[in-house]
């Protein structure tokens, strides 16, 4: 009982601090610097001049 | 066959002696000039005629002329910074950026041109970011694909003060995002905690428990705390106890006790400290992104003027830089381009769009000697301006300095919520006190004593303290926004709230800012339909704003006719045409007389007079005036009803100030004032303790709008009165001001019940915490219960905005 709890508790906070170093990471490369733009950004897709075959 | 009146690139009326035909794909397009003939060659040749699908442009004339500016290294080279992977990195922002769309084509143009590795254009700032390699391309060749695209880029470097804005932004984000993890991690440790509490837990198992809540509550409470740690120490330094003291003082307090606890046996407040922290950064961290945006106004106004100038020596022209001016050079603007600084008129006549400067919506005409001032576009014809100043005195410059000189001076508010702690920390120290000295009277043991006092500490803290104003905050921006409304900023919320002074500019707030027909007067023997046309026939093909006036009038009474070929234009006097029954005429009175037609005299009251005369005869007048807003006289009077009082300061003459404020029933006004003389109004009376709001809509009112406690701008406006401008009606309309301070008022009464209801469930628990009875659940019950009763308070304001407009 003590022993699964402590290396549950162990698990949780190892797989916690992968995560939080992946934040950390993010965070420092800038991805939360533009939250307005993405939103369009994704609005625009990359093919290029599909709008031709409709006409 | 009609043909078509814009132009497919650029969408502006196409000039009939300009137009430019091609047949492409076999499908007959019209542009309005080489320069936008070139610009869509080069965009479907990269495959990327999508933009003009994609596009959604309502709002016509970007670059008002085709920018031919050029780009050399040399200068360029000192924005450059080289990474150690042999790349090269520029920063510039880009003027004309307006929806997605063109953030999309600048990254597919430059992304694709050779050389450049990545680029990314930040559609909030307009700032891009290109890292190329310097062996395949230069700036100055980046700098050329984006203006040939029709936008203007600007090199710009980094101040020190947006660096440490964006570090700051970036540090708060992680310590939260720590924070919030270890928070979590926390939370389970709790839980079992708890469920010991009730129902029995093994001691064992308890203490381990307590250790790991120890292990992961002391990076919240010293990293992720840190802020409010210094804060705290700063504060003590000044004697002047603030917000940051208050939620120190729980967390640590908190934290010794529980790793005293720990050590010894007995309860823990571990949670209370992590979630004081978390909660409170949650709340900085909303307050924060609403007040990023504001910082970019300095720059924005410097880089009106143009960068570089075209130096006359001898018979040549040379691009130099603007800096390196001297008073006496001269130098040549062409039409399209803006002067680089003040001057005056050599050689030639123009007219000069002056409207970014102070608002006047009409352009003037400047005529040999006349002075020109940095940052006005010239319109019609090439002139070679003396310079007067060097760049660092002309008028740009000097509003720049006024501006951060204004925002210099301008004290640091106070937030209501470190306001009401100033009188919240002496008196929780107080009870601790004297909790300790009532229990050392009762009870002989110091731990006792020292145990009770701290309780009494952690539980005066309230985490709702955090959330309090940023929730009411963050509801009444959005609701705001959603109408239009834009405030920079929590404090600025508060701000409006508080004003009393409304000061008013005129040219462009007031009135709407744009030349419209106020009434047609045919000469005896022509309707007025039939001067229409006559007028039309010449105006047609201008760009003109009087034109543009006179051709919205046309198309309200159905009268449109196409543009003739042949049309002279006389810079500043009017418009001719050789047409088949006789010389068209359109303009100034002075410009008909000096063709020997006889106009009768009128009172001259309107803004601008049109005349018109056909083969010699007088046909009738136009007459043109900036009208006042519809809205404006009872956005007036709402505003009186409010209790504020209203001022109108203008830099027109009298006259026309006072019929204006008479009209609209502005209770006080005050004419002929210079822009620094406005700015220096508001700050005599901020001294007699008014708290004042300033809205206008030139670079002549961004001095004053930056004195002013609350800079107030309206769409419509210059970009740099909206950048400097703490408050931004995105509609043109007056009504959203009254709004504005409606929906003001409204989050201020909310974050005072806020901050009312944050402190009374802590001040409940202080008497449990002082008799020793408060067990951690209670702490956590009474933090948990306030945080939902304060989000459930600052939430209804959305409601009652949508109830009351």
């Amino acid at each position: 009982m003590f022993k699964s709890i402590v290396i549950l508790v162990l698990l949780s906070l190892f797989v916690g601090t992968g995560v939080w170093l992946f934040f950390v990471w993010a965070v420092k490369k800038g991805e939360f610097d533009d939250i307005e733009g993405p939103k369009y950004r994704m609005l625009d897709d990359d093919d290029i001049d599909d709008s031709d075959q409709g006409d | 066959m009609t043909l078509p009146e814009t132009c497919i690139h650029c969408n502006l009326p196409i000039p009939p002696t300009d137009r430019v035909v091609d047949i492409i794909d076999g499908e007959v397009l019209h542009f309005c000039c080489h320069g936008c003939h070139g610009a869509y060659l080069i965009i479907c040749g990269a495959g990327l005629k999508n933009f003009y699908q994609k596009r959604q442009w309502t709002e016509q004339g970007v670059p008002k002329a085709v920018y031919e500016a050029a780009f050399d290294d040399d200068t360029l080279a000192g924005h450059v910074t080289s990474s150690a992977d042999g790349l090269s990195e520029i920063s510039f922002v880009i003027e004309g950026v307006r929806c997605a769309t063109c953030v999309w084509l600048l990254e597919r143009m430059l992304g694709e041109s050779p050389g450049v590795d990545s680029i990314r254009v930040n559609y909030g700032t307009h700032r891009a970011r290109v890292r190329f390699d310097p062996q395949l391309t230069t700036p100055a060749k980046i700098f050329t694909t984006v203006s040939r695209l029709g936008y203007l880029p600007h090199p710009f470097t980094i101040t020190a003060a947006q660096k440490a804005a964006v570090r700051e932004q970036r540090s708060l984000l992680i310590r939260f995002g720590t924070a919030a993890f270890l928070s979590m991690q926390l939370m389970g440790y709790a839980f079992a905690l708890y469920a010991g509490y009730f129902h029995g837990i093994d001691p064992g198992i308890r203490d381990l428990l307590h250790c790991f809540a120890a292990a992961v509550t002391t990076p919240v409470v010293f990293y992720s705390g840190w802020p409010f740690i210094s804060g705290a120490w700063r504060s003590l330094k000044n004697r002047a106890p603030s917000m940051d003291l208050l939620v120190a003082l729980g967390v640590l307090a908190a934290y010794l006790y529980s790793l005293y606890a720990t050590v010894v046996g007995g309860e823990v407040y571990f949670d209370t400290a992590a979630m004081i922290v978390t909660l409170i950064l949650l709340g900085r961290l909303f307050e924060g992104s609403a007040r990023n945006r504001s910082m970019s106004g300095i720059d924005k106004l410097l880089k009106l003027a143009p960068d570089t100038a075209n130096l006359i020596e001898g018979d040549l022209t040379r691009s130099v830089a603007s800096h390196s001016l001297s008073p006496g050079a001269l130098i040549m603007v062409r039409p399209g381009e803006r002067v680089p600084v003040d001057c005056s008129v050599n050689n030639g006549v123009s007219e000069f769009d002056e409207a970014t400067i102070t608002g006047e919506p009409l352009p003037v005409l400047r005529e040999t000697a006349d002075p020109v001032q940095a940052g006005t576009l010239n319109l019609t014809a090439s002139v070679i301006l003396k310079v007067d100043k060097v760049a660092a005195d002309s008028f740009v410059a000097r509003m720049a300095h006024l501006v951060e000189e204004a925002q210099n001076r301008k004290a640091p508010i106070q937030s209501l919520a470190d306001r009401v702690a100033t009188l919240f920390v002496p008196l929780v120290m107080l009870i601790s006190a004297g909790t300790w000295v009532a229990w050392r009277f009762i009870d002989a043991d110091p731990t006792v004593a020292l145990l009770n006092a701290v309780a009494v500490l952690i539980v005066a803290c309230p985490c709702a303290l955090g959330l309090a104003t940023p929730t009411a905050v963050v509801v009444a921006t959005g609701s705001a926004a959603a109408r239009g409304i834009l405030f920079r900023g929590g404090d600025i919320l508060e701000l409006c709230a508080r004003i009393d002074l409304v000061a008013f500019d005129k040219t462009g707030t007031l009135t709407v800012g744009r030349p419209t027909v106020e009434k047609i007067e045919p000469a005896i023997g022509t309707t007025e339909r039939q001067l229409l046309q006559l007028a039309l026939q010449l105006e047609s093909g201008s760009t003109h704003p009087l034109a543009a006036s006179i051709i919205a009038r046309g198309a309200e009474g159905d009268v449109v006719v196409p543009p003739a070929q042949g049309v002279e234009t006389v810079p500043g006097r009017g418009l001719r045409l050789a047409a088949a029954g006789g010389e068209l005429l359109i303009g100034s009175r002075r410009f008909l007389a000096e063709h020997d037609v006889e106009v009768p005299d009128l009172d001259a009251c309107a803004l601008t007079e049109v005349y018109c005369a056909e083969a010699g005869t007088y046909r009738g007048h136009i007459l043109i005036h900036d009208p006042i807003r519809p809205d404006a006289g009872q956005v007036v009077a709402q505003l009186q009803a409010l209790k504020l009082r209203t001022v109108l300061l203008t830099g027109d003459r009298l006259a026309t100030a006072a019929k204006v404020s008479v009209e609209l029933g502005i209770q006080e006004m005050v004419s002929d004032m210079s822009p620094a003389g406005k700015a220096q109004w508001l700050e005599h009376a901020q001294m007699d303790g008014h708290r004042t709001l300033m809205i206008g809509d030139g670079i002549n009112d961004a001095p004053a709008l930056s004195t002013a406690d609350v800079g107030c701008s309206m769409a419509g406006g210059t970009d740099i009165a909206l950048e400097t401008a703490d408050l931004v009606l995105t509609h043109p309309e007056l009504g959203r001001l009254y709004e504005a301070i409606f929906i003001a008022r409204g989050a201020l009464r909310v974050i005072k019940q806020n901050l009312f209801w944050a402190f009374a469930y802590n001040l409940v628990a202080i008497p449990l915490a002082a008799t020793g009875q408060l067990a951690p659940i209670w702490a956590a019950a009474a933090m948990a219960s306030s945080s939902v009763l304060v989000v459930g308070n600052s939430l209804r304001l959305g409601r009652l905005f949508k109830k009351s407009f």
